[in-house]
């Protein structure tokens, strides 16, 4: 790896209390330093934007469930294809792209570490092998946790609190799949789904056949992630996403992981007032509030944009909700012991006015907010629309004027519910747009060597030329450098790098298996010797991060 | 043989995964035994120490030379094509999509033998599926839709919980009462025997007999009077449980019209989603088929057929083998069948059994899940480790792909 200057450029490294100084970014052996010799190659960056290469802490691409969605949006990509050229591959687009095709979308944007949100442990394999052919970006997984059988099993015996050996399964489950957080969906909600299409209705509804609560997975599950020290938070998607009323839902799960650290997955969809069955409203500043003081919390938003989109969800209940509104397609997949799997086509259109208070909330989150640090940006690809939207999205925070244009042609009963006519007038700086798209994410991850520009971060840089147009800045950056590498040149990819596995460790206790086998024996159709990955070639090459550090 | 344990058995789409095996004879013993999985290893195991590397135009070869050919071939195809699959990983998909995509090939999952899967129904509305356990533990009825698991899948009844002289095999069923195995299927096999309801009408009827449902379960009288009967008699059975899953297979969804009778099986089980759980279990024969479908789908966006001729990835949607229409002049079979290739195609094959005679090139493989380990995908999705129980040194799949990729991008 050759040493490299960007010289000239303006700075934005809210990590490091930069914002928008003229100074030199040196990078050598892929990582930032303090300087380099007069020989390094030299990238004049003056006139011009650098920020560290943006981080995905929420997004949908790889594993069964992305594959599904693949299939099911076949239309789509005959139009929006890559061609095989030199080192790259082919591959194809739409709202789901191809595994190569979704690497080297993100390299263009700028984006050099992508989160999969969701992955059944039990398609781990299938997972990182997705994942092996998703190229030029760092990724990671988060394993589905909050409907596991033999975790309720765990939290049954200990009557909800964390126990020893919860905390070691949980650990296990990590160690055993090359996963790099936990995530809850719907926690007990899909397990009802799976028995009788049932759903939960509070926090207190006893999952039946396991005299466990959503409250206790919340506590027990959360809490042995926070006493594990794992390098990321417990990741939620609260119960009742998308119904009318659910911000309840919301402010109890997080008053019940108040104290601990958590992060709430894209909140848009769990800030509804109104009566269930009943016509939504907003209460976003309520939850805003809420966060406000709780700085342990933090969310992304999953922000809709008016268009097509994908939505690919373990809450498999939601989706049966679409299908019934779309009378379109439909998948439904039930994955033994874990979870469950849905996927609907979709579209939001800005006359329609669940979709445009769906719109108008998310804009609120950004916008009301007091700590971009705590907010950060989403669209739940492909749930929300695809990552493709966000420089649109940016924009539509940067850019008073296009937001105001854009809240016209929106339905306005709906925009009348949120505060967007309230003579909201705050446009998003540079450096906020830094902090939602890479420092707060980096940082929410636990990942030290990345979204910030300090000496011995990771040399994931991007530079943007300083349009005026911010849609057009963001969606077409100069120059990505990954991993002190010139990946990206003005929308053309320079080299095809196959980018890391990131994944977290925390110790237990071996004797766990002694727990858990009797557990899987009874419940799994795959034997428990053969569920741990060990198969160097899908977990390495690996990043871990270990717990506490 | 040393003894590694339970292993994952590739004899079937199946995998099962807590196989132990034993010498037996000139071959192996399963257990639990399972006539399929015995053989599957037993051809495997068998090998002789002095069987050849490789060939070409039948005569014995060293596996570099027989790769030079190989490479020969494909650069100067006007029109390559990689077929097969049936036995191979995940790994060794992935290598050959890789290899396709550079060489600007058709991708065929399957055998060039019977109709090509075409445009399954899948990506026109979707589907209700789940993995084993979650048929095993929950589905109170499950109807088998003309395929003879017995035979083909010999496990599979055991692994939903359909054991020997009782229906209860499942340690959790969430469900209490007895549970319905349902067959159709007019011809008399050893699934049939075993069903406690049988149906019987002619394939040809499929279509009308699944109308039919649909039509009824909307509260529609049936049209159709002598299948009616039936037909109500599935109903009721379906309508007095929570919990249902209908397995099916290529009987239904291949050849001509199969498309349509999947869309309709699809549809009368997504209307029964209303007020029940109801899923689907598709049936391929072969242990490498769903995996190399999942590769194709995440690597092009497309399941099927597959052309890269254009530089990029075209869904093709043919139901019938066209090599002849598609001007195919060399073919690439990976871990396939032993299905003939047209006249005039020059073919390589790459598989852990003995190739035809008349192939141009042949470079024995170690089996997956026998001689090499690997990832393959069970036939609910399920990807599941291979062990390889009888190591041997012979490259995988995967490996010779990837030499000759390089050789060729040499
Ligand atoms: S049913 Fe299939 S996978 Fe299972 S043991 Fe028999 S041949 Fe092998
Ligand atoms: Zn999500």
């Amino acid at each position: 790896m050759s040493a490299l200057r960007i010289s000239g450029g303006r700075v934005h490294d809210p990590a490091n209390d930069v914002d928008g100084e003229l100074h030199d970014v040196c990078i050598d052996g892929g990582k930032v330093v303090a300087e380099v010799g007069p020989d390094a190659r030299r990238i004049d960056a003056r006139g011009m934007v650098v920020m560290p290469g943006g981080v995905d802490i929420h997004a949908h691409i790889a594993g069964p469930k992305v594959n599904a969605a693949r299939r099911l949006s076949f239309e789509l990509r005959r139009d929006d294809v890559e061609a095989c050229a030199g080192a790259l591959r082919s591959g194809t687009g739409g709202l789901v792209p191809s595994t190569f095709a979704t690497g080297y979308r993100y390299s263009l944007l700028g984006y050099t570490t992508v989160v999969e949100a969701a992955a059944p442990p039990l398609a781990a394999r299938h997972v990182l092998s997705e994942l092996r052919d998703t190229p030029m970006i760092d990724k990671a997984f988060l394993v589905l946790m909050g409907n596991n059988q033999v975790l309720f099993e765990l939290i049954r015996e200990s009557r909800g609190a964390v126990s020893p050996a919860l905390r070691d399964a949980v650990a296990w489950w990590l160690e055993a799949t090359g996963g790099y957080g936990v995530k809850l969906v719907n926690p007990g909600g899909v397990e009802l789904w799976k028995q009788n299409n049932g759903y939960v209705d509070s926090l207190d509804d006893q999952v039946a056949g396991f005299a466990v609560t959503p409250r206790q997975v919340l506590e027990a599950i959360g809490g042995a992630v926070d006493e594990l020290g794992l390098p990321h938070p417990v990741h939620v998607h609260a119960n009742n996403l998308g119904v009318a009323g659910n911000a309840d839902t919301t402010l109890e799960t997080m008053r019940t992981l108040s104290g601990r650290r958590a992060h709430f997955a894209h909140l848009q969809f769990h800030c509804y007032g109104g009566k269930p069955g009943g016509r939504l409203r907003s209460r976003a500043p309520e939850l805003l509030d809420y966060l406000g003081g709780h700085p342990e919390l933090t969310a992304d938003v999953g922000q809709v944009m008016f268009g097509e989109a994908m939505t690919t969800t373990a809450d498999a209940h939601v989706s049966a909700v679409l299908r019934d509104l779309s009378g379109g397609k439909w998948i439904n997949h039930d994955t033994e012991v874990e979870t469950g799997c849905g996927i609907v086509p979709y579209s939001y259109r800005a006359r329609n006015y669940v979709h445009a208070l769906q719109w108008g909330i998310g804009l609120e989150l950004f916008l009301l907010g007091r700590d971009p640090w705590q907010v950060m940006l989403s669209t739940d690809h492909p749930n929300g629309g695809s990552f493709l939207a966000y420089p649109k999205l940016i924009r539509l925070l940067m850019d008073r004027g296009f937001r105001e244009e854009q809240i016209s042609r929106a339905n306005q009963r709906a925009i009348r519910e949120t505060a967007l006519l309230d003579g909201l007038d705050r446009e998003y700086t540079l450096n906020e747009v830094a902090i939602v798209t890479r420092a707060a994410p980096a940082r929410r991850l636990g990942l030290r060597d990345k979204g910030h520009l300090g000496i011995g971060a990771d040399a994931d840089v991007t530079i943007y030329h300083d349009r005026a147009d911010r849609e057009e800045m963001f969606a077409t950056p100069r120059y990505v450098i990954k991993g002190g590498e010139l990946a990206v040149e003005e929308g053309e990819l320079r080299r095809a790098d196959d980018g890391l596995l990131l994944s977290s460790r925390a110790a237990f206790d071996p004797e766990v298996s002694r727990v858990l086998e009797p557990l899987f024996g009874e419940r799994y159709t795959v034997a428990f010797a053969h569920y741990p990955v060990r198969d160097p070639a899908l977990r390495e090459p690996a990043r871990i991060v270990e717990a506490g550090s | 043989m040393p003894d590694p344990g339970p292993v994952t058995c590739a004899g079937c789409a199946l995998l099962c995964d807590d196989v132990t095996i034993e010498p037996s004879g000139d071959g192996v013993r399963l257990e639990p035994p399972c006539p399929l999985g015995a053989q599957w290893f037993s051809e495997r195991a068998r090998r002789p120490a002095s069987a050849p590397a490789a060939t070409i135009r039948g005569q014995a070869a060293g596996v570099e030379a027989a790769l030079n050919r190989a490479a020969e071939l494909l650069r100067g195809a006007r029109r390559p094509l990689i077929y097969g699959f049936d036995g191979a990983t995940v790994e060794d998909a992935r290598a050959a999509v890789a290899l396709a995509d550079r060489l600007g090939a058709l991708v065929v999952p399957g055998g060039l033998a019977g109709a090509w899967p075409g445009a399954p129904a899948l990506p026109l509305r979707g589907a209700s599926s789940a993995t084993l356990g979650e048929i095993r533990d929950r589905s109170q009825v499950v109807v088998i839709w003309r395929e003879d698991p017995l035979t083909s899948h010999p496990r599979l009844l055991e692994r939903l919980g359909f054991v020997d002289g009782s229906a209860d095999g499942s340690p959790r069923r969430a469900w209490r009462g007895t549970r319905t195995l349902v067959v159709l299927d007019d011809r008399d096999t050893a699934t049939a025997a075993r069903a406690d309801l049988r149906l019987r009408w002619a394939r040809e009827r499929d279509l009308e007999a699944l109308t039919c449902l649909r039509a009824m379960q909307r509260g529609v009288a049936a049209r159709s009077s002598d299948l009616g009967d039936a037909l109500g008699g599935l109903l009721e059975r379906l309508g007095e449980v929570p919990h249902a899953a209908f397995v099916y297979g290529p009987a239904l969804s291949s050849g001509a019209g199969g498309q349509r009778r999947a869309l309709a099986l699809h549809e009368l089980v997504r209307a029964l989603c209303g007020d029940r759980h109801v899923v689907t279990l598709a049936l391929p024969s072969a242990a490498g088929a769903t995996g190399a479908e999942d590769v194709l789908t995440w690597q092009t966006g497309y399941c099927g057929s597959v052309d890269l001729a254009g530089g990029h990835p075209e869904l093709v949607t043919a139901t019938r083998p066209l090599m002849a229409d598609e001007g195919v002049d060399v073919s690439l079979c990976i871990e396939g069948g032993l299905s003939p290739a047209p006249a005039g195609v020059a073919e390589i094959a790459l598989g852990s059994l003995p190739a035809r005679g008349d192939a141009e090139v042949s470079i024995h493989t170690a089996a997956a899940g026998v001689e090499a380990t690997g990832t393959a995908h069970r036939l609910d999705g399920v990807p599941l480790a291979l062990q390889a129980p009888l190591a041997r040194d012979a490259p995988s799949a995967a490996a010779l792909l990837a030499r000759l990729l390089a050789e060729i991008e040499r």
